[in-house]
């Protein structure tokens, strides 16, 4: 029998369509082999204040050839947060980049408001669909100040329709 | 709000079941604050505050201990007291209000209210429950265009195709169809199927399966581990997929299915138990997760490998 698998923290599909789409905490050495085995990503987005990624975590994503793009973020709260998101939905919106994996540090508030977004403006969830899935991630307890910035987003990002995945519904 | 540092704020919430008493101290703070705000505004528009406010709610009697609230009108003569008892009430109310308005559910704050008192509440399939739910989101559709996706509560991915949440209804029935195109559903409730659901169920082709339990009760009732391995063999099935996994508020019994399907995919306990807390929180159960970690997977194992359903596909 194989060791076991350890997801990182608040590991969770997001999409599973034809594309994958995952979230989580920060991915550390015991987390490797379950990315490495199950995941087959190709692209980790971080959104997070941890500048600095270290080695071995950058060797890992190195050898399995994943592209990592670093969205600096500390909370919603931030100057020119809008433009980190874009980034971060451009990259949502090409099909190429999947299957995908965001994460924060702990998988909690960033993601969920990242994740919010994406369940709002790209598939349309009622807003108390969003908030529960919010609460769930972040352990019941909610942030009105992210919910509130999930609710308000607004986005003018423009993208290629022929890279779009199949669960995006843009009215 | 003050958290700048949301690490801080998360370290806050991380030792969480302690701080749900942190988090009614800090309600009750933020209420003293609102009241002392009232009375602010009292002392300068003292008409004003004479907004009617209707007893409605019944949640609302058990922190009235002076007896029912106040109202203004007729005679009026207001006293402080009373202004104040009011404006209680008032922030109360909001305060619930808000809770109801996030959680979308009425039922969810009296339940909670009730807890302490039987916790296996949730267990139970109420139909009335079901249909009021059902009811209501008829007479507000007249009322709204409902163009949004509305995914059943305590709704997740789980692998691949399949998928958990709570008892579906009406109005997540265009989610489950036209997002998930689901094949089918399998439920784990012993009760009866409602047949608004069949009947939607019908139309649209979804096959139901139901493997009836009753849930792990603390300490008495457990559930049967070969109930399980049923259930476990009608999920992996990939004819069956996309399938929707539920049973009343897909806390427990589901919690504990999903359990078992991540034992099949060799995660560790630790992680298993995790999830099993996240979507069982505030409730979990040391029981279902005993359930989990005990459970014998060498016959659906072997079940699964004869079939070549594992290892499953992300």
């Amino acid at each position: 029998m194989a060791s076991k698998y350890i997801p990182p923290l608040n590991f969770s599909p997001v999409i599973s369509t034809e594309v994958s789409l995952y979230r989580s905490g920060y991915p550390m050495p015991i987390n490797y082999s379950f990315i490495q085995d199950q995941l087959h990503l190709k692209t980790v987005v971080y959104v997070g204040d941890k500048s600095d990624i270290s080695e071995e975590y950058s060797n890992f994503l190195q050898s399995q050839d994943i592209q990592f793009l670093y969205i600096p973020m500390d909370s919603c709260r931030d100057s020119g947060i809008n433009k980190g998101i874009d980034t971060v939905l451009q990259t949502v919106l090409d099909v190429d980049n999947y299957p995908m994996l965001i994460h924060s540090n702990k998988g909690k508030h960033r993601v969920g408001i990242i994740v919010g977004i994406i369940r709002k403006i790209l598939q349309g969830w009622s807003i108390a669909s969003i908030y529960q899935e919010y609460g769930l991630f972040s352990g019941g307890l909610k942030d009105e100040a992210d919910l509130e910035f999930i609710t308000m987003f607004v986005s003018h990002l423009e993208v290629f329709k022929d890279k779009m995945p199949e669960f995006v519904r843009i009215q | 709000m003050q958290n700048d540092n949301i690490e801080d704020s998360d370290t806050i919430r991380e030792d969480s079941n302690g701080s749900r008493i942190d988090e009614i101290i800090k309600r009750e703070s933020d209420i003293i604050q609102l009241i002392r705000q009232g009375d602010d505004l009292m002392t300068l528009n003292e008409g004003e505050l004479n907004n009617d406010i209707t007893p409605d709610s019944k949640f609302l009697n058990h922190i009235s201990p002076l007896g029912s609230p106040l109202r203004h009108g007729g005679n009026g003569t207001v006293n402080d007291m009373d202004l104040l008892r009011d404006k209680f009430d008032d922030v109360i109310r909001q305060f619930h209000n808000e809770e109801i308005k996030q959680s979308g559910t009425e039922s969810k704050i009296q339940e909670e209210h009730m807890m302490d008192a039987d916790e296996d509440l949730d267990d139970k399939f109420v139909l009335d429950d079901h249909l009021g739910k059902s009811k209501k989101f008829y007479e507000d559709l007249g009322s709204k265009n409902v163009k949004e996706m509305i995914p059943p509560e305590n709704f997740s991915h789980v692998v691949g195709e399949i998928y958990r949440s709570s008892f579906p209804r009406i109005e997540n029935f265009d989610f489950l169809v036209k997002r998930l195109q689901l094949k089918s559903i399998l439920v784990l409730i012993p009760e009866e199927y409602p047949v608004e659901n069949l009947e939607f169920m019908k139309q649209s082709g979804i096959k139901l399966f139901q493997v009836g339990m009753s849930g792990n009760k603390e300490p008495f009732v457990n559930i049967p581990s070969d109930l399980l391995t049923k259930a476990l063999e009608i999920v992996l099935d990939p004819k069956n997929q996309p399938i929707l996994i539920h049973c009343n508020r897909g806390k427990h019994r589901t919690g504990c299915l999903i359990g078992c399907i991540r034992k099949l995919q060799n995660w560790s306990l630790t992680m298993i138990f995790d999830e099993y807390r996240r979507f069982a929180f505030p409730k979990a159960r040391a029981l279902d997760q005993q359930f989990i970690e005990m459970y014998d997977d060498t016959e659906i194992t072997n079940i699964a490998k004869e079939n070549s359903w594992l290892p499953l596909q992300w």
